[in-house]
């Protein structure tokens, strides 16, 4: 055991130094962020456009579980509409992209803290995120539509009065649920919306009679009812849900990577490189 | 059969992902949570606060809090670690406060009198330590120890919420792209895999550690 003087002076010498390492925290970690207003390394507070248009790349997030938007083929390539057109676009200007896979819920942190420079796989715009994100022109419209099993004879939303709806969490889908209730939310059991992380599980249920509706994507639908073993047991509505656009989403700052975007996509628009990419993808 | 067969290659990649966190976790857990158990016997109050204030908030928040806070949190405050770096972090600091409970377990059950015995035939504090109470600490302590490795090699899993690919989310991604829930009970399979290999090397040195007795 070691001496009363001893123990006092260690644990003084212990308690000072966990005690100043806490102030210095305290004083240096909001300090740091307001420093970073004004350094020019601040990924997230500066125009990026040069750093882009000197290293040649470009890190671009996508949920690769997001057909036909962005996924992995059989190999782990990626592959899918949206992969197809932000290559293609910088391409043109001369950029490569590098994908990096995230969790689609963190999209807006991972945006914001830097680890990617732009959201790009069937993201739609929406005024909450607006508010995060600056997005570029519209290149792509969707609706969100309800997948029900024809047998249950659901044939317009109404038809969903007290009948159990899945949707996935944090997704277009759910953001417009909950912003016009009058058109889908009145009807649905308890008036809640059960979340699935991805539409696979979702639709797993469906089939399995857990939930009555799903509400999706109009194109991931396309896909999903495509590919189920017996696609006409499926019904797809079209409801009064507003349409969508989908656009790549930017950090505000980055003013110039988003017109450079934008006057690509026009360029695409124009000479038909994205209706290419479309039928290619959606099939019309 | 032939289905499984083609996504083999995307899950083995996601393999390399699960391995690599457990491996790297297991070789800076040990040795920390040793260090912490040890700090909770210190006779200094301040220390032993510490540590266990640091014990509470890891057993006491989910993990894939202390993922998201380590990750997103810190990059947010200007402290940036790459993705795998940071669920390495997050992993070894977390298992490292069970795995000291573990241990501080183990190192209460050496009687008093081991100690006292080691002290009067002239053995240092150290050599007590290393030659004396570790090797029946060790012995004492490794079927919760497996239990936690057997944790650790399903907990990878949480890895998807920074965008890490593991077995399970390459699992997801080819469920999403056949709409087929078959890779799942392939990604299952790989699991109970792991789990038996795990679970044979822990029988394994237990009845290599028995011969003590």
């Amino acid at each position: 055991m070691p001496s009363m003087k001893k123990k006092i002076m260690v644990n003084s010498i212990v308690g000072g130094l966990f005690v100043i390492l806490v102030l210095w925290a305290i004083i240096s970690i909001p300090n740091k962020s307001q420093k970073n207003t004004n350094s020019e390394q601040s990924i997230t507070k500066t125009d990026q456009w040069s750093r882009i248009k000197k290293e040649k790349l470009i890190t671009i997030g996508l949920d690769d579980t997001f057909v036909p938007m962005g996924f992995r083929d059989k190999s782990g390539n990626l592959v899918g509409f949206d992969v197809d057109l932000a290559t293609a676009v910088f391409k043109s200007l001369g950029i490569k992209v590098k994908w990096q896979p995230i969790d689609w819920s963190m999209k807006e942190t991972e945006l914001n803290t830097g680890n990617i420079d732009a959201i790009w796989n069937g993201y739609t715009i929406t005024s909450d995120r607006k508010k995060q994100v600056a997005f570029s022109k519209p290149y792509h419209k969707a609706t969100q539509v309800l997948v029900t099993l024809k047998k249950n004879n659901i044939n317009k939303f109404s038809d969903m009065k007290d009948k159990v709806l899945g949707d996935q969490t944090a997704s277009s889908g759910d953001q417009t649920f909950e912003q016009y209730p009058k058109v889908l939310k009145q009807y649905v059991k308890n008036q809640k919306v059960i979340g699935y992380d991805t539409f696979d599980k979702a639709f797993n249920d469906l089939n399995a009679g857990r939930i009555d509706g799903l509400l999706i994507d109009e194109d991931y639908a396309r896909y999903y009812v495509a590919h189920q073993s017996n696609p006409s047991d499926y019904t797809v509505t079209v409801g009064d849900f507003p349409v969508n656009d989908n656009a790549v989403g930017f950090r505000k700052t980055d003013k110039q990577l988003r017109r450079a975007v934008n006057k690509q996509l026009a360029i695409f628009q124009k000479d038909g490189r994205l209706d290419k990419y479309s039928a290619k993808w959606f099939g019309n | 059969m032939s289905y499984l067969i083609t996504i083999i290659p995307s899950l083995m990649s996601g393999l390399k992902t699960t391995l690599g966190v457990f491996f790297l976790t297991i070789i800076g857990s040990v040795p920390l949570g040793i260090l912490v158990s040890l700090g909770m016997k210190s006779p200094y109050f301040t220390i032993r606060w510490l540590i266990n204030g640091y014990i509470w908030i890891m057993r006491g928040t989910p993990l894939l809090l202390q993922l998201i806070f380590i990750y997103y949190g810190l990059g947010m405050m200007g402290i940036t670690f790459p993705r795998f770096e940071s669920a390495i972090i997050a992993f070894i600091i977390n298992y490292a406060a069970y795995l000291a409970e573990i241990f501080r377990g183990g190192l209460q059950s050496v009687p008093r009198g081991q100690y006292d015995a080691a002290k009067v035939l002239g053995f240092s504090k150290i050599q007590t330590f290393f030659k004396i109470v570790l090797p029946q600490v060790i012995k004492i302590v490794v079927p919760s120890f497996g239990n936690e490795v057997i944790n650790l090699v399903k907990d990878t899993s949480l890895v998807y919420v920074i965008g890490l690919g593991d077995i399970l989310r390459a699992g997801n991604i080819a469920a999403s792209r056949d709409v087929t829930l078959t890779p799942y009970l392939l990604v299952g399979v790989m699991y109970l895999i792991m789990t038996a290999i795990v679970t044979l090397l822990l029988r394994r040195s237990e009845t290599v550690l028995n011969t003590w007795r």
